[in-house]
């Protein structure tokens, strides 16, 4: 241990040395005084109710970014993260459903303190996600905020408590299917009120545009909702925290069952 | 104002840097999870002093809340030394 | 060390640690025989690239005042509001394109993390040698 420690102290010597010779030579990372084109473009018309058609109104410049500037990006980001959560489950299947009768949890103590601060985290993670367009938070911040807290009642409690309180696999699915539905509608949300009105409308559009004139409020009764950002975020919260508890409840079912199915299953083969 | 951040930034910038190598090193697993997950930490800060609190808060449950626990998981059914 | 060589050299130790720390993963990635630590390695490689990113879009402010995150606190920005957040912001799209990389990195950590299990499960060890031999001494069965 004590010479393992020496190598790393060496190793941040030596960084530190590397470092000085950058800053004194004739390399070193170009560090700008201003801000690039597109970040100006970015920060002057995020929040700029003086061009409303280029505007996003969002306060929060990077779930602005995420949710209005590049949001198809961000929707086939997010059905990566659904492919991958498939794919687990696809490589589990035939198991899922093999909880343990007997819970295997720790002490009351534990628990107890588990129940309060479970409570204050998925607390915690839903205001992360309401506030997502004014402060730094959102959908993917809020959403792993929350399957923290599943992860805490799965160690505390075990397995088989959380199957009896009907946060298992079909819960989870089902919710993380909800939460994809929501995402896709509301990414639809001014395409199908520009149908229903016979107008012109694009997928992921907030606020109006030239030759599209829907577009949701960016406030409600003095209340800053930035439009679609603030379901965008709700919904996405709401995907990510349960395809976590997915695969949180997935990873943890009992080892003894799964070996035998799967060894019989190869030997089917 | 903005010498305190640098000198955190370094500091942050080390630990990640030992706690990396001490990682990697490790023969016991477990240690090795702990030892990233204490990288986690120093890189949630470099975020948060590079002016990125999304970043931060994302970083934060994801690497040291869920990742050591899907390791810790896997650690648990699989043997806890690798064998050299 | 006036704070501007100051400034630089930081942000020069914060990119030689990440490349750094880049490197060490890339050796356990490839050199380490457990698929847990190869996991491992595989992780803080791609925590090590994410942060290069927000390295990018960091920036120095004239007169080396502290720059601000990307967030408009005053709403609606009057305009010198809005001059003095130009002047001070960091650069935003690096920090979005990070935060849905790092929770797809997850889910995608995940899936490996089933697939070493249940390589686990199929052929009782995680070792990238034993495992190669076992296939090649199927292969010369067949």
């Amino acid at each position: 241990m004590g010479s393992r420690l020496l190598a790393a102290l060496s190793m941040c010597a030596m960084a530190l040395a590397l470092a000085y010779a950058l800053t004194v030579g004739v390399f070193s990372i170009y560090i700008p005084i201003e801000l690039r084109p597109l970040a100006k473009i970015l920060v002057t018309s995020a929040y700029n109710e003086s061009t409303p058609l280029f505007s996003s109104m969002t306060p929060e410049i990077v779930t602005a970014v995420v949710w209005d500037y590049r949001g198809i990006d961000t929707f086939f980001e997010v059905a990566v993260f659904y492919v991958a959560i498939v794919a687990t489950a696809a490589l589990f299947r035939g198991i899922e459903r093999s909880a343990p009768r007997t819970s295997v949890g720790l002490s009351t103590i534990v628990r107890t303190v588990t129940r309060i601060v479970a409570l204050m985290i998925v607390v915690v993670g839903s205001a992360i996600i309401l506030h997502g367009h004014l402060t730094p938070g959102g959908g993917f911040q809020g959403g792993a905020t929350i399957a923290v807290a599943v992860a805490l009642a799965l160690v505390a409690y075990g397995l088989a408590k959380l199957v009896e309180h009907r946060i298992d696999y079909e819960t989870s699915l089902k919710v993380r299917s909800l939460g994809l539905l929501g995402l896709s509608l509301s990414a639809c949300i001014a395409l199908i009120a520009a149908l229903i009105l016979n107008t012109n409308a694009y997928v992921f559009q907030n606020q109006p545009k030239t030759y599209a004139p829907i577009g949701l409020p960016y406030a409600v009764d003095g209340v800053l909702i930035s439009g679609t950002v603030l379901l965008l975020n709700i919904f996405d919260g709401i995907a990510v925290a349960a395809g976590f508890a997915l695969l949180l409840i997935l990873l943890s079912q009992p080892e003894d069952v799964a070996r035998e199915r799967v060894l019989s299953s190869e030997g089917g083969e | 104002m903005l010498f305190l951040e640098l000198v955190l930034c370094l500091v942050a910038a080390l630990v990640s840097l030992v706690g990396t190598y001490l990682a990697i090193v490790e023969k016991d697993l477990l240690k090795a999870v702990v030892f990233s997950a204490l990288q986690s930490t120093a890189y949630a800060f470099i975020y948060y002093l590079l002016m990125a609190p999304d970043i931060a808060l994302v970083y934060i449950p994801v690497a040291v809340g869920l990742y050591p626990l899907l390791l810790v998981i896997a650690i648990r059914k699989c043997g806890r030394f690798e064998e050299v | 060390m006036d704070l501007e060589t100051f400034a630089k050299f930081v942000i020069n130790v914060v990119a030689v640690v990440l490349v750094l720390n880049a490197a060490i993963a890339l050796y356990g990635l490839l050199a380490r025989p457990n698929l847990l630590k190869k996991i491992i390695a595989l992780t803080i490689f791609s925590d090590s690239i994410n942060s290069f990113a927000i390295l990018i879009g960091f920036r120095l402010v004239k007169g080396f005042e502290n720059p601000v995150p990307p967030v408009i606190t005053s709403v609606p920005p009057s305009e010198s509001y809005a001059r003095w957040f130009l002047a001070k912001s960091v650069d935003p799209l690096p920090q979005a394109l990070v935060l849905t990389a790092i929770v797809i990195n997850l889910a995608v950590t995940a899936f490996l993390v089933a697939l070493a299990i249940q390589i686990y499960r199929v052929s009782g060890t995680l070792d990238a040698r034993t495992l190669a031999y076992e296939k090649a001494r199927r292969g010369e069965e067949r």
